[in-house]
């Protein structure tokens, strides 16, 4: 009895002592525990700082479109065409006089030889000419071998152009880089090319002259806006320092975010361009330049900013070379925006293009590789326009934008020799104008309602004068640019966004878009600045170097992925 | 008489000098850009706070947002944590209430 009291006595005085021992360990334990979740939590800090997701965001779209397409022409004398048959026929002749040693049409071989010769000489000189008086003086001295290429001319009666299937695949990559505090890189690279096509035929009218001086070919402004190949370009690639001097100033440079600018944004049912872009009424272009802008801090004036914008439309390489006369083409803009909030955008703009070029550098269009031949003067553009969202109208909420502008030219003395002597909105082929200042004037009016069901209907008007001629030929239209036009375009469509959670974006969304275009031209030459334009109705077998349309309509169906 | 007409005249000044100085320290406008880390939004929706880092101290600040241009770009995720804000606000009463609040600017 008593050992057994003693083992008890024993076991129960040495029990405190192994429980706190194992205290001790347990504390032991949590200590180093604590230091290990530490030294994770200092791993993962690391991990996450260096994270892709802290500096780099990517996004992008991807859209498939049908296109229908149709209109009617207006009879016109084809220059181009007529310039190539009168070589093909003279060349014919020779060498059928040649192997006969009989007299062809009248002309012995020797004859038709002496006709090529003129031909090539009459080219080379016309070549050589840079003005107005040069011009006139060079049609005086050549009008014997004006009067016989009649003989050649090539007349393209009326017609009805027609694609019932156009089918188009457009893959839009954007990536944005936080690369050190208050600098940005944005980039945004486009594919866009037609089903079953690796070039621009499809748009550009094949083989015979096209419609619209903005889609004879694909160019710097234009590469992947209008549909060409498969090749991934690079549509936007510009830097952002911002947060200057602790200011809310910006300067950017790079290839500017200057295509697709309010109100396009309701019809292509993309988010607001933001600071970035220009209205897309007066530009709508793949500028490089740069940009510096301001946002005050204004109570009374909400998103207010101001931004000083500055584009090379093109670059001439070295200049007083034996060859080189011609200037770079730049363009450069002031943009007011005195509001910017969601009821209500304001926008004030003014660009000047200097030294405008009489064609861009294109590959393997109608009239062959074309480049700038000379520079026809200046141009200045006015606009002022306002956008607007009311929500809670009715069922939805109500879009609706208002836009006004002005082009005004200041020509020089130069004409295009390239195309046959006009100048900067003057004159005709072979028939020179002296060169004056010409006016043009367009507006532009739409709405869109958006109702719960994600249904967006849209509706958009645009006029333009006889004299008015924009910067945009870049824009989603796939006749011509519809904010260029010379006459009247309306325009309806419907958007349908799909009801799925957004995964890769807090804005990533899918929707079909169709919509109905009608493009009713009163002059020709829409988003043409090289010659004067002609009234539809006079249009009456004229030299052109473009088809004149005189309407056209456009059906078209997308379906759109923004992730 | 005239020593205690100044006497009055100081003491007013005193007391209008002390209340603007009151007033001025209980009404305090901040300008601030800084990073968002965490925003909630009101069960109503009529108001939300949004935490920024300043970019400068690096300290927390709290603010108050109402107005509903702002309450709508959080709602459409127009403006989200992690978004670098410019904003002025004014600090009453151990509260931030803002006054201006957007995204820096650039393009």
């Amino acid at each position: 009895m008593l050992s057994m009291l003693l083992v008890g006595l024993i076991a129960g005085m040495s029990l405190p002592l192994s429980a706190q021992a194992a205290d001790e360990e347990l504390l032991q334990k949590v200590d180093k525990l604590y230091k290990e979740i530490e030294t994770l939590k200092g791993s993962v800090k690391k991990v996450e700082d260096k994270s892709i997701g802290r500096w780099l965001t990517i996004g992008g779209d991807y859209r498939f479109r049908y296109d229908y397409l149709s209109g009617r022409t207006k009879p016109f004398t084809d220059v181009n065409a007529t310039f190539n048959n009168a070589q093909s026929q003279m060349q014919s002749n020779f060498f059928s006089a040649s192997a006969s040693g009989a007299p062809v049409n009248g002309y012995s071989a020797a004859q038709w030889a002496g006709a090529l010769s003129q031909m090539m000489t009459f080219s080379q000189q016309m070549a050589q000419v840079k003005t107005y008086n040069q011009a006139n003086a060079f049609l005086g001295a050549n009008q014997a071998l004006l009067g016989s290429l009649q003989n050649f001319a090539v007349q393209v009666p009326s017609y009805k152009p027609e694609n019932a299937t156009l089918y188009t695949n457009r893959l839009g990559l954007d990536l944005h880089a936080k690369a050190t505090k208050d600098v940005t890189v944005n980039t945004r690279l486009v594919m866009y090319k037609v089903f079953g096509s690796q070039d621009d035929q499809a748009v550009t009218n094949g083989n015979s002259a096209p419609y619209f001086a903005d889609r004879v070919g694909v160019f710097d402004g234009t590469l992947g806006h209008v549909p060409s190949n498969s090749y991934l370009d690079v549509d936007r690639a510009y830097a952002t320092w911002s947060n200057i001097a602790d200011q809310p100033l910006w300067f950017s440079v790079g290839r500017r975010p200057s295509t697709n600018g309010a109100p396009s944004n309701l019809r292509l049912n993309n988010e607001r361009p933001g600071n970035g872009g220009t209205p897309s009424l007066l530009v709508d272009y793949a500028f490089d330049g740069m940009t510096l802008g301001y946002a005050p801090d204004i109570e009374m004036l909400p998103g207010a900013y101001a931004k000083v914008c500055y584009g090379r439309g093109f670059e001439s390489g070295f200049r007083s070379t034996p060859t080189n006369s011609v200037a770079d083409t730049d363009m450069l803009g002031i943009a007011v925006i005195p509001v910017d909030t969601d009821p209500l955008r304001v926008w004030l703009q003014w660009n000047r293009g200097f030294n405008i070029f009489d064609a861009p550098s294109m590959s393997n269009t109608y009239f062959g590789n074309t480049a700038p031949k000379t520079n026809l003067g200046d141009i200045d553009w006015w606009g002022a326009g306002a956008m607007s969202t009311l929500k809670k109208v009715g069922p939805g909420d109500l879009n609706f934008f208002t836009d006004a502008a002005l082009s005004v030219t200041h020509p020089n003395s130069n004409v295009s020799s390239q195309f046959g002597f006009q100048g900067l909105m003057t004159g005709a082929f072979f028939n020179p104008e002296a060169p004056t200042s010409k006016t043009g004037w367009a507006v532009s009016a739409g709405v869109r309602y958006d109702l719960p069901s994600k249904t967006k209907l849209g509706f958009e008007y645009n006029h333009g004068s006889k004299n008015w001629i924009t910067f945009a030929p870049a824009a989603d239209d796939m006749w011509t640019s519809k904010v260029g036009t010379r006459g009247n375009v309306y325009e309806g469509y419907v958007i349908q966004e799909l009801n799925l959670k957004p995964i890769s974006s807090y804005f990533s969304k899918t929707f079909f878009r169709v919509g109905y275009q009608f493009y009713d031209f009163e002059y020709t030459g829409s988003n043409n600045w090289v010659g004067a334009p002609v009234k539809i109705s006079d249009v009456k077998g004229q030299m052109m170097t473009t088809t004149p349309l005189e309407y056209a309509h456009n059906v078209y169906a997308t379906f759109e992925v923004h992730f | 008489m005239k020593k205690i007409l100044s006497a009055v005249v100081m003491a007013a000044l005193l007391v209008f000098t002390s209340l603007a100085v009151v007033t001025t320290a209980s009404a305090e406008d901040v300008k601030m850009v800084g990073v968002i880390s965490k925003i909630e939004m009101a069960a109503d929706g009529k108001s939300a706070t949004a935490t920024l880092k300043d970019g400068k101290s690096g300290e927390s600040v709290t603010i108050i947002i109402t107005d509903d241009l702002t309450l709508d770009k959080f709602k459409d995720k127009r403006i989200v944590e992690g978004d670098e804000i410019r904003c002025k606000f004014e600090k009453a009463g151990g509260k931030n209430s803002s006054k201006i609040f957007k995204k820096t600017a650039g393009c």
